[in-house]
């Protein structure tokens, strides 16, 4: 039987609780290709019993719903499964199971998270703020994984004085942080009124980056394994993936 | 505002500093812009495949001393520049604040005195954190020959300072850089080093180089064989306390009699940066590495040639070896090392457990049993084949006009 939920905390606890005893389940957040005669379930989220599923699994490894978080922000098309599998291992074992790497499950699960990790970090990197005539900060970005919320207490941290919003403009959403709160909320689509100086720093950016380079030792190859090009489109030393020459 | 041209020359001259990473300090943001993020962060990579951290770039490039190797040497006939406090203040803080860079490498050619430049060298880095509140990561490269208190005062706000000792032996410093002595790049090494430990004993507020010292070395401007310099670098990590040591291969940017026409090979730099690191991670000692009239192999990577001349040791048993053996088999790095031990206290691993958490067993598997099961080779002459296997892939058709260093090893009869 499937299991559709909506893809929220709530609803996979909620649809781990119900599915425990089926050992055909299968857990979606999304529409998916049915065999021929498999039924479906739609779980509606329920906070009690999520709460009280949530109770159990943390009495068997404290840090787990961090697991949860980050396997359900992953981009990949069988995250659901992924983490089914995990917390059902959980389940059973009833102890932390993240380090068992010779169980598919766990196994399975550890890469998906460290997928989302090494995204995470390296956006920490490659975000780029335009400023806008307010002095407000910029950034649009297209990660993999649904990730901006996890950005902004790293950019929060470094720029407390500075409003800026991380601009998810594949999911139409955005992390804001208006120099006091931070927040997410929809956005489909922003225009942006730049800084009077901002054309300036960006050119004095790509001529430091052309003037950094050593021409005579040119490792393209490395440079695109650290540097993936679907991470260029938002990075102004860039043109269409190329670096300025 | 700094002005584009001035921007590119010092850029230029600074970017054959290798350090550039922004690792090792943890700097609270204490009300102003920027922090310390430990694990280091990369904010983007250039096509030679390195990477942007920090805002590498001199104070000036208008230098007095004349060392051969050196893109700034007086002697060169090249545009000069020289950069205001404020305009370096304010490109490090637009940078920053628009996440192009994670803080400022700063270095400097030496400009009419050692003492002067360091002492521009603390204004900035004074401005920086005291008036402008900048937290962010902050390497300054310190200047032999200047002055200890001053080389005090820039490491009060810096996270790391590196002096460069450029060449191996008092040799070839003196043959090469005739106004840079051996005495003059490690006395303050020393002296920061103690100044550091008193700072940490006593438990003083604030921050004395958090991120602590770094050097770096040309390789092949000088005859010095990898056994020296390994040596070098191991005596420089074990006395000195230093956080890395970086290794430059000699390019031919500048021609003087005294030099190499051939640069020395990207080969030679990565086998010195594959043995640095078994030296600061592994466990190995530069003794088992090699003889200090040595040169470590092109052929195999310096773990290879240890396992291949210590074979009495192998194989090891994977669910039984102690985490210090698995480091020390070829193939198997620090991630895969623990992941094994984590594992293995469920389990008893197997070769197909192993492939799944993506050991890499390519060379692995010559040097491990798992359950018992061994699916290497015991030939020693197919052994040193399958560890070579990488290295026949980049034999190439040579054409007239091939590259000099690939059409002298044709000649030699190496290819």
């Amino acid at each position: 039987m499937i299991y559709f939920y909506d893809g929220g905390k709530q609803g996979f606890l909620t649809a781990l609780a119900l599915s425990f005893c089926d050992e055909q389940a299968v857990l979606a957040s999304e529409t998916q290709q049915l065999a021929l005669g498999q039924q479906t379930v739609f779980v509606a989220s329920d906070a009690k019993r999520a709460a009280a599923v949530e109770r159990r699994l943390l009495s068997f490894d404290q840090h787990c719903m961090l697991d949860l978080d980050t396997l359900l922000r992953s981009g990949d098309d069988d995250k659901d499964a992924v983490a089914f599998a995990y917390f059902r291992l959980l389940a059973h074992r009833k102890h932390p199971v993240r380090d068992m790497l010779s169980e598919p499950a766990a196994l399975a699960a550890a890469e998906c998270m460290r997928r989302v990790g090494t995204e995470l970090h390296r956006l920490r990197g490659f975000i780029r703020f335009m400023e806008s005539a307010s002095g407000a900060l910029y950034a649009p970005c297209s990660p993999d994984h649904d990730i901006v919320e996890l950005l902004l207490p790293h950019f929060r941290a470094r720029l407390p004085h500075y409003p800026f919003v991380l601009h998810d403009v594949g999911r139409k959403k955005a992390a804001v942080y208006d120099g006091a709160h931070a927040f997410t909320a929809p956005l489909a689509q922003a225009e942006i009124l730049l800084s009077a100086d901002e054309q300036a720093w960006q050119a004095l950016w790509q001529k430091y980056y052309q003037s950094v380079n050593i021409p005579e030792r040119e490792r393209l190859k490395q440079m695109r394994g650290y540097l993936p090009v679907r991470y260029r489109k938002f990075m102004n030393e860039f043109y269409g993936g190329a670096p300025l020459q | 505002m700094i002005s584009l041209d001035k921007l590119a020359i010092l850029t230029d001259g600074a970017k054959f500093d290798v350090s550039c990473s922004s690792s090792g300090s943890k700097r609270k943001n204490a009300g102003g812009m920027g922090n310390g993020f430990a694990a280091g962060c990369c904010h983007s990579f250039t096509p030679d495949g390195r990477c942007v951290s920090l805002l590498k770039i001199l104070m000036s490039n208008d230098c007095i001393y004349d060392c051969k190797y050196c893109l700034n040497r007086v002697s060169l006939d090249k545009p000069r520049a020289t950069a205001t406090v404020d305009e370096l203040c304010g490109l490090v803080l637009d940078f920053y604040k628009r996440n192009y860079i994670e803080g400022l490498f700063l270095s400097s050619a030496v400009h009419i005195s050692p003492d002067h430049t360091m002492e521009q060298l603390v204004r900035v880095v004074k401005k920086l954190r005291t008036e402008c509140n900048f937290h962010g990561y902050i390497h300054v490269k310190g200047i032999p020959k200047a002055d200890e208190a001053l080389a005090r005062e820039a490491a009060r706000y810096a996270d790391r300072m590196s002096y460069n000792i450029e060449l191996p032996t008092e040799r070839s410093l003196k043959l090469l850089a005739p106004q840079k002595s051996k005495e003059s790049l490690l006395a303050p090494m020393a002296s920061l080093q103690r100044d550091r430990e008193i700072f940490a004993a006593e438990k003083r507020k604030g921050y004395f180089l958090p991120a602590g010292q770094t050097t770096q070395m040309i390789i092949g401007a000088s005859p010095e064989r990898d056994g020296q310099i390994l040596r070098l670098s191991q005596s420089l990590y074990r006395r000195r306390s230093l956080k890395r040591v970086y290794y430059s291969s000699y390019m031919p940017v500048v021609h003087d009699s005294l030099l190499p026409d051939l640069p020395a090979g990207a080969l030679r730099e990565h086998r010195l940066y594959q043995a640095d690191w078994l030296l600061r991670f592994y466990g190995f000692s530069v003794e088992e590495l090699l003889e200090e009239g040595e040169n470590l192999s092109a052929e195999f990577d310096p773990k290879c040639a240890w396992a291949l001349k210590n074979m009495h040791l192998f194989p090891v048993e994977v669910n039984r070896a102690p985490l210090e053996m698995l480091l020390r088999v070829p193939g198997i790095g620090g991630r895969s090392a623990q992941k094994i031990v984590e594992a293995r206290r469920y389990c008893a691993l197997n070769f197909e457990h192993l492939k799944k958490m993506r050991v890499v067993l390519k060379r692995a598997r010559h040097f491990i049993t798992a359950n018992g099961k061994f699916f290497g080779t015991e030939n020693q002459t197919a052994l040193r084949g399958f560890l070579t296997d990488g290295e026949q892939d980049r034999a190439e058709q040579l054409s007239l006009f091939s590259a000099p260093q690939i059409a002298q090893s044709a000649l030699t009869g190496e290819l």
